[in-house]
């Protein structure tokens, strides 16, 4: 019994101490970036070029964060990071896949401002 | 010692200083070496323990400041000490203030007991392991009135669970040391180190013949050092921080910084004890092989001396922080009943056969 017990403490340091061996899980951030899932949802990505301004994205929206404007030769889309949960829904529903969700999960910002995203589909530098 | 004395008086002498004024002065010189040593070995010691549970636990563990996080604990250290010191209300404000000093003093004593070579000891006293014993239960008092300044349940509760566990960690102790003190017939630590100098090299440590009590004095060394897995004092989900929940700034750092070095000398005082101090693991000195012809030869050996103490002594921290990683807390039953039932019978019977051992086999008691 006794000895039982000081056989397992023996072998627990010996485990611990086997982990000093074995690959570091820590992965220094900004350095070195983690390999994202393949169903991983960042920003959603809005694509002029395919969209019909069907306003869907802005139905299904949980959080009212999407706004579609049909101007007479233009389609305005507007997204609030600070209202928008990801979760998915308006890329999901989008029935020509022109709201895409991203990668990018770094949406940190000096000031709110920053966090309105307006695109137009005039403009030529959209991203 | 002499050594160091006898560099100063010459100094002082080539300077037309009158001796007298060494003599006053000289105590100072121990003093700021070992100051200036535990500020050293403490900051080293932090980062070694964050960078070895994170070696443990397949992380990095600090690594931003400075290369490989060097200078974190630098940073942690200027940091603590620029924060705000708070007064606690309704607590005692002299024995809160003085409670940090009670625990720090002690454990800047010990460090002046330990003979790091053969010629650097500050306080060569022939009855050592005796001051070792009555110092070391010091800082207890210290806790004790930490906790009872503080007029908070969690320091209450956390210095009480010190005191009780520190006392019934002393005697188990006492009982090998005392072993120890028969098998190397001295009570001065440099004889005991003496003691396991011969031809064995490694073979005539007292580590060999007290193999028992090198563990049964490692588990209580582990609980006078309040760590784990005999946390109780300082249990974070119970007790918040224990004893120094109320601390903040300069005065946690004194408790901070007596924490660490005690669990070094603590270390250093083991490797004394058992694995033949400053003797080197080898059985002859390096220094011996390269510089046999240089005029500065002995002062080689006193460096190297050093250099062994401290490879073992930091071997033990190591195994003071694996024991760290792997196990978990002690309930206070458990702990109590460790204590009383298995380690200090255990320590007698240790006693009784190192005694029978000396007797037969290295004949006599002296």
């Amino acid at each position: 019994m006794f000895l039982n017990k000081l056989k397992a403490i023996i072998e627990g340091h010996f485990t611990v101490f086997k982990h000093s061996f074995k690959k570091r899980i820590t992965q220094e951030y900004p350095e070195v970036k983690q390999d994202l899932p393949e169903n991983f949802r960042g920003v959603p990505d809005w694509y002029a070029e395919k969209c019909i301004a069907c306003k869907i994205c802005e139905k299904v929206c949980p959080a009212n964060a999407v706004r579609i404007e049909k101007g007479v030769d233009n389609v305005k889309f507007g997204l609030n990071l600070s209202k928008c949960i990801i979760c998915g829904n308006c890329a999901y529903n989008c029935p020509k896949n022109a709201i895409i969700m991203s990668k990018n999960y770094e949406t940190a910002v000096a000031s709110k401002s920053l966090l309105i995203i307006e695109k137009n589909s005039k403009d030529n530098n959209y991203e | 010692m002499n050594y160091l004395y006898f560099l100063y008086i010459q100094f002082l002498l080539n300077h037309n200083i009158p001796k007298i004024f060494g003599d006053i002065t000289f105590p100072f010189i121990p003093f700021c070496i070992v100051a200036a040593m535990i500020i050293f070995v403490v900051l080293v010691l932090v980062l070694l323990e964050r960078k070895v549970l994170a070696l443990f636990t397949q992380r990095k563990g600090p690594n931003r400041v400075g290369p490989w996080g060097m200078f974190q604990t630098i940073a942690d250290a200027i940091k603590l000490l620029c924060k705000q010191n708070i007064d606690i209300l309704g607590s005692d404000k002299f024995l809160f203030n003085i409670a940090p000093i009670v625990v720090f003093v002690p454990v800047m004593m010990l460090w002046g007991i330990i003979p790091y070579s053969s010629e650097f000891v500050f306080m060569n006293f022939s009855v050592s392991v005796l001051l070792y014993i009555s110092i070391a239960a010091l800082p207890v008092i210290g806790i004790i009135l930490s906790g009872y300044a503080s007029n908070s349940k969690y320091s209450l509760i956390g210095a009480m669970r010190s005191g009780a566990q520190i006392i019934s960690y002393e005697l188990p102790i006492m009982f090998v040391l005392l072993s120890i003190v028969a098998l190397s017939s001295s009570m001065n630590l440099k004889d005991i180190v003496y003691s396991q100098l011969g031809e064995g090299a490694i073979l005539c440590w007292h580590v060999f013949p007290c193999i028992v009590g090198f563990i049964i004095i490692f588990i209580c060394m582990l609980a006078e050092l309040n760590r784990c897995p005999f946390d109780l004092p300082e249990a974070e989900s119970e007790l918040v921080a224990g004893y120094n929940t109320e601390y903040s700034g300069m005065r946690f750092a004194l408790f901070f910084l007596a924490e660490y070095a005690l669990m070094f000398i603590m270390a250093a005082f083991l490797a004394t004890l058992f694995w033949g101090g400053y003797l080197p693991i080898t059985g002859k000195y390096i220094s011996e092989i390269f510089f046999s012809d240089n005029q500065f030869l002995p002062v080689f050996i006193y460096f190297e001396q050093f250099f062994w103490l401290m490879i073992k002594t930091f071997i033990l921290v190591f195994l003071f922080m694996l024991v760290r990683a792997t196990l978990p807390r002690l309930g206070t039953q458990s702990l109590m009943k460790l204590s009383w039932y298995l380690l200090l019978p255990l320590s007698m019977i240790n006693f009784i056969v190192i005694i029978i051992f000396k007797y037969f086999i290295e004949g006599g008691v002296l």
